[in-house]
This record gives structure tokens, C-alpha cells and sequence, in this order.
């Protein structure tokens, strides 16, 4: 948790994209952007990025204010992806509320895919995240993509973690808000337990949900 | 270097920013002059507490104004307030206030993007160079470490190497030590034996002496009663014979003969015992270790050896300074070396000659010779191939150490089954000298 300051009724939590490089974590962001609706929502701020490649981080927020005037801000960001940017990852990673490891489905990504995952699971114990607790969510991204593994060995490797799971495309929108909605929810459990949002500030889980993601007239749930 | 590392703000990413923080006075007053050189009549940027955060022109207090307010957004949440005020009928002011909110939200928006960048990038260079500075810490720390452990180790090693010198240099002394006492002990059973039969003889010789005695006594007696000469020699023949005088004085004649060559004997071990010590001489002196080696071989006779077994090829050597007594020990221990090497049948090589003025000597047996993956090891403090009890190891090593300390050197060569050679080389005066 970034902050929570109960004089003024502020809560901002952070949940990070995390994965190998190119497995889709901006896309991710720019998907949520175009499907979520403004209200909810802050702008999509892309640091910067070299060759199309996030070198910083992206971060998208979310607001929400509870009847008790509880304001929550919920700040999504992306890690970069390259081994070499490690200390970065390390610093966005710190404080997070929840994560969601992005994953390519592709055949050819799965030594790094895991690469990455003991690369997450690492830099979670060193920033004092138990990774028991933490809201964990992976999402198997580019299922559009040609020699890539099926959705049954994928489940089946990783049934044992008793992980939540998510098939996705995250460019043409698909299973992004399924992963985004999973993440937020157990986000907001684990808050829950520990700080009472329902029990002391009147935060309704469905409306919080609903709240924030809450899609866009335009377009529903699909990016045409 | 510990208050560089220690001293930095830690930075959390997504740490909440006032507009303060992010937007200063100077950057957004020329923006404001703008609009009020343009026809607004003030324009003010508001923080989150809505005290102005930076301001141009002045709002009259009376009259009639219009004003247009627009929130700035950090991150997407309101948190400054836009305000431009101009007359009611400048139709101007409206797209104006659009220009100058989207024009201070991008100035927020980029600064913010800035600092997110600077403080990420400067976070990351801090924690590298405390990496840095750990590592180096335990870097220096182990080097410290590594360099008192070389230093202490040196110290044992040295400590060690002393002890085992000392030890060393007593299973010498005691080896040395053991080598007489075998010594003592041979020359004991061969001084013993001549003893005894000498002690034997002259127990007899003092009976037979009795028997003298006797018959003095008895021509004393037969002189003082006066009897005549027939009976003289009749009582006198008689006891002569009763008293077995004839083969007494034969035999008495045989004994001292006898017990004055055990006497020689004795005299003749001693004498040999005493040149092969030298305790008679002193510690150094110029030797024929010609002598020498004739001295250990006839020392060896008298224990173990016979004669028949020696095949000496001397050749005159010059003399050589040295402890001849010490030399003879090594011989010794080669001897007896070549001695234990075959049971029957054993020929010892005894060479000696000049080489370009070095001493050499050969000892060669035709024994059972030394495995090859033994050789080099048979000058090892306690290298022995024979059973337990039967060697001490030693001997060998004994004979180095002598040779080495009187100045040689000592090498050996050997075909198993065929034999061993020992050789034996003392530089020439003048390259000992140099």
C-alpha cells in the first residue's frame, strides 16, 4: 500500500503488471484504458519508452470515493520486461497490493516465462512482499498467436499454485478485463481483511468493483 | 561514504505529489502574463487548499466579471484550480481559458512525467551504488580476512615445520643412538666369548696348579726325611704318575696358549671398536675413508658378516676432512643395508676412486634389489619394506643425513632381483673450499 491517511480519508494502493519482456503488460494498460470508462479513471501515462519498449514504467490510475468519503486511488503500473532493468522492477514492485504476471503463450516464451516468474518470486522477498498473501493473478497472454501452448497444459502446470489463470488477447481486448477484475477483487479482500473498508468506511465490494470497472458506453467489453 | 550511502530520501513509486511539488511559480507565471497581456483581467492557479499557487493581474474588487474555472489534474485526479477572470463581453476570454488550462496541464503533466523519471532513475543509481559499496565492504572485509588468515597460517606453518624439525632431528639422535647400541651389543657377544673359554681355562689351570703344589711338597718332604735315591725315585715316579703330571703339564701349556688368544682377540675388538669410533680422536680430522671403510667392513665381520662376502676395489683416495667416526656410522648403515638384501650367496662391492677430484665410493650388492616406486623413497624417515620389527626405516636416512652434513652427497641406484648400488660422492678440497 502506497498510503493510507485516515484523518484525510485517502487510501491509494498499487497493483503491478509484471512479466517477461514483450509479453503484453503496456497493452495490458492500453487495453484497460480504451475499454474503462473516464469516470472511473485517470489518464494512461506512458513514461518513456525506447523502441516501443517500456524502460520505466506506464501507470494508469483509478478512483473511487466511498459514501463514508473515503477517497481510493488505485495506481496500476507496468514493470519493464528486460533482465537488464531489474532495480527498476524492484522499485515498482515494492509496496504492491497485487499483481498480475503477464505471461506469452507463445511455445518459445516458456523457458522465460518462468525465467521471469523466479525473477518475480525473488524480487518479492526482497522487497518484504510474502508471496503466501499477496493477490497473485496470471494471465496467458497473445492466444492469437500461432505455436503457442494449449490452455489445458497451461492449467495443468500450473494447477498446483493454486494461481487464478487467464487466457488473453490483450490486443484485440480479450481476457484483459477478466484478469484486471480478478486482481482488483482480491486486492480488495485482502485490503478489506486487514483495514475494514467495509465495516469502517461503508466500501461495498460490488460497488467498488463496479466502480471502477465500469466499461465504457461505446464499447462493451470488446474493442471493435 | 557511509553518510553518502545513508542519507538519500527514500523514494516510493507512486507516492502521492502536491501541485506544489510538481509545478513552481516561475514556470507557470509567464503562462498567466500571457493571458492577462491578452485581455484577461487576472488568471490564478489555486493548490489543493485553494491558496494561490501562482498569479497574474489582480481581480478588481468591484464590478462585473466574468470568470472560468477549470480543475488541473495530477495523475488524472483534480487538484489545482484554473481561474481566469475577464470582462463579460470579451469573447475571447472562453477559447483563451481552454488554450491556458490545456497549456498548464501539460506543463503538470510533463513535469510530473520529469520527476517520476528522475526519481525512479535516481533511486536505481543509489541503490546500485549501494550495492556497490556493500559489496566492496564485504569485499574489503573478506580481504582482511583472507590476509590474517594467510598471515596466521604462515605462523603455523612456521611453528609446525619447527616442531617437526625437532622431531626429526630426534628420531636421528635416537637412531644414532639405536646404531651403537646394536653396536655395543655385537661387540659384547664377541668380547663374551673369549671371556668364557678364558675363565674356563684358568679355573683348570688353578687345579692343575694344586697339583704342582703337591708334588713340590712332596720332594720337599722326601728331601728332608733323607731317603735314599732308589726310594727317591720310586716314591717320586709314583706320585708323578698318580698326580697325571705329564698330561697336565701339556695341557696347561695349551690353555695359557689358548686364553692368550682370546686376550688378543678382546684387545684386537677393542682396538677396532675404538678406531671406528674414534673416541680417541679428535672430532675432525683428514681420514682415509679407504680405512675407514676397512674399519666398518672388519667390524662387521666380527658381527654378521664373513669375510668371503667383501669385494674391495680400492683405489688410493686422498684425504678428506671429515668425523671419521660419524663417516664410519654411515658406511655402516649402508653395510647393513646391503646385508639384510639376500640370505645366501651375497657379494658387497666395496669401490672407491677419484673422479676430476671428487671422492667416489661405490657399495654395491647383488641382493634383492628396490621396487622402482619405491627408490625415491628410501631415504623417507621410516620408509621400510621389511616386516614389522625388523627395520626401523631409519638407516638409510641416518647414513644421508651424515654424508650430507659431512659435505657429500649420496645417490642410489637399483635393478630389483639384480642388485643395489650406493654411491657415495665428497667434492675435492678445493670445490668444497670455493
Amino acid at each position: 500500500m502506497i498510503e493510507f491517511d485516515e484523518l484525510n480519508k485517502k487510501m491509494v494502493l498499487k497493483l503491478v503488471y509484471y512479466g517477461p519482456a514483450m509479453s503484453g503488460k503496456t497493452t495490458n494498460l492500453m487495453a484497460l484504458h480504451d475499454l474503462l470508462n473516464m469516470e472511473g479513471r485517470g489518464e494512461l501515462m506512458l513514461l518513456d519508452t525506447r523502441e516501443d519498449r517500456t524502460i520505466y514504467f506506464d501507470l494508469l490510475p483509478f478512483f473511487y470515493v466511498a459514501p463514508s468519503g473515503l477517497r481510493i486511488k488505485l495506481k496500476v503500473y507496468t514493470v519493464p520486461g528486460q533482465v537488464r532493468h531489474d532495480a527498476t522492477r524492484k522499485a515498482v514492485l515494492q509496496r504492491a497490493d497485487g499483481v498480475v504476471f503477464v505471461a506469452d503463450s507463445q511455445q518459445s516464451q516458456m523457458v522465460v516465462n518462468s525465467e521471469s516468474f523466479d525473477n518475480l518470486e525473488r524480487n518479492m522477498t526482497m522487497v518484504g512482499l510474502s508471496l503466501e498473501r499477496l493477490p497473485l493473478v496470471v494471465q496467458f497472454n497473445k492466444r492469437d498467436l500461432p505455436d503457442i501452448v494449449p490452455e489445458d497444459e497451461v492449467r495443468c502446470a500450473w494447477r498446483s499454485t493454486g494461481l487464478p489463470v487467464f487466457m488473453s488477447c490483450a490486443l484485440k481486448g480479450q481476457g484483459v478485463l477478466e484478469t484486471f477484475s480478478e486482481v482488483v477483487g482480491l486486492t480488495f479482500d485482502a485490503v478489506n481483511a486487514r483495514h475494514g473498508l467495509t465495516a469502517r468506511f461503508e466500501v461495498n465490494r460490488d460497488d467498488f468493483l463496479g466502480t471502477i470497472l465500469r466499461t465504457s458506453a461505446a464499447n462493451d467489453g470488446n474493442i471493435p | 561514504m557511509m553518510n553518502e550511502a545513508t542519507s538519500h530520501i527514500d523514494y516510493l513509486i507512486g507516492e502521492e505529489k502536491r501541485l506544489a511539488d510538481i509545478i513552481r511559480r516561475v514556470e507557470v507565471e509567464p503562462l498567466l502574463m500571457s493571458i492577462v497581456r491578452a485581455g484577461a483581467v487576472s488568471s490564478v492557479l489555486f493548490n489543493e487548499e485553494s491558496l494561490p499557487l501562482a498569479e497574474a493581474g489582480s481581480e478588481p474588487d468591484f464590478g462585473q466579471w466574468r470568470r472560468i474555472e477549470y480543475s488541473i489534474k495530477v495523475e488524472g485526479e483534480p487538484k489545482g484550480l484554473l481561474r481566469i477572470t475577464g470582462k463579460p463581453d470579451d469573447m475571447s476570454l472562453a477559447p483563451m481559458a481552454i488554450l491556458m488550462r490545456d497549456a498548464v496541464q501539460l506543463v503538470v503533466t510533463n513535469n510530473l512525467k520529469r520527476m517520476m523519471t528522475t526519481e525512479l532513475h535516481t533511486s536505481i543509481v543509489q541503490e546500485s551504488y549501494e550495492q556497490l559499496a556493500a559489496a566492496n565492504r564485504s569485499l574489503v572485509e573478506s580481504e582482511k580476512r583472507y590476509r590474517d588468515l594467510a598471515l596466521s597460517l604462515e605462523q603455523k606453518v612456521e611453528q609446525r615445520t619447527a616442531e617437526l624439525q625437532n622431531a626429526y632431528a630426534r628420531l636421528l639422535q635416537q637412531e644414532k643412538l639405536a646404531a651403537v647400541g646394536s653396536l655395543a651389543a655385537g661387540m659384547a657377544h664377541e668380547i663374551n666369548n673369549p671371556i668364557g673359554f678364558i675363565k674356563s681355562n684358568l679355573s683348570t689351570f688353578r687345579v692343575y696348579l694344586e697339583r704342582f703344589a703337591e708334588m713340590l711338597d712332596f720332594y720337599r718332604l722326601l728331601t728332608s726325611k733323607g731317603a735314599n735315591p732308589d726310594q727317591f725315585k720310586l716314591m717320586s715316579e709314583n706320585r708323578w704318575r698318580s698326580l697325571k703330571l705329564d698330561m697336565v703339564l701339556g695341557d696347561a701349556s695349551e690353555l695359557l696358549t689358548q686364553s692368550l688368544q682370546g686376550v688378543e682377540r678382546i684387545a684386537q675388538i677393542v682396538a677396532d671398536l675404538k678406531c671406528f669410533s674414534h673416541v680417541d680422536e679428535k672430532d675432525h680430522s683428514d681420514a682415509d675413508l679407504n680405512v675407514e671403510l676397512e674399519r666398518t667392513m672388519s667390524v662387521l665381520v666380527s658381527q654378521n658378516a664373513t669375510e668371503g662376502m667383501f669385494v674391495r676395489e680400492l683405489q688410493p683416495l686422498p684425504l678428506y676432512a671429515c668425523n671419521p667416526g660419524l663417516i664410519s656410522q654411515a658406511f655402516l648403515g649402508i653395510f647393513q643395508n646391503a646385508l639384510q638384501s639376500r640370505s645366501e650367496g651375497l657379494l658387497i662391492r666395496v669401490a672407491s676412486r677419484v673422479e676430476e677430484g671428487d671422492i667416489i665410493i661405490d657399495i654395491a650388492d647383488n641382493g634383492c634389489g628396490i621396487a622402482p616406486q619405491n627408490i625415491s623413497r628410501v631415504f623417507e624417515p621410516f620408509f621400510t619394506t621389511r616386516e614389522v620389527g625388523l627395520g626401523t626405516g631409519m638407516g638409510l636416512t641416518v647414513a644421508r643425513e651424515t654424508i650430507i652434513a659431512a659435505g657429500g652427497s649420496i645417490g642410489i641406484e637399483s635393478r630389483e632381483n639384480e642388485g643395489t648400488t650406493v654411491t657415495i660422492r665428497f667434492p675435492s678440497r678445493t670445490e668444497r673450499n670455493r
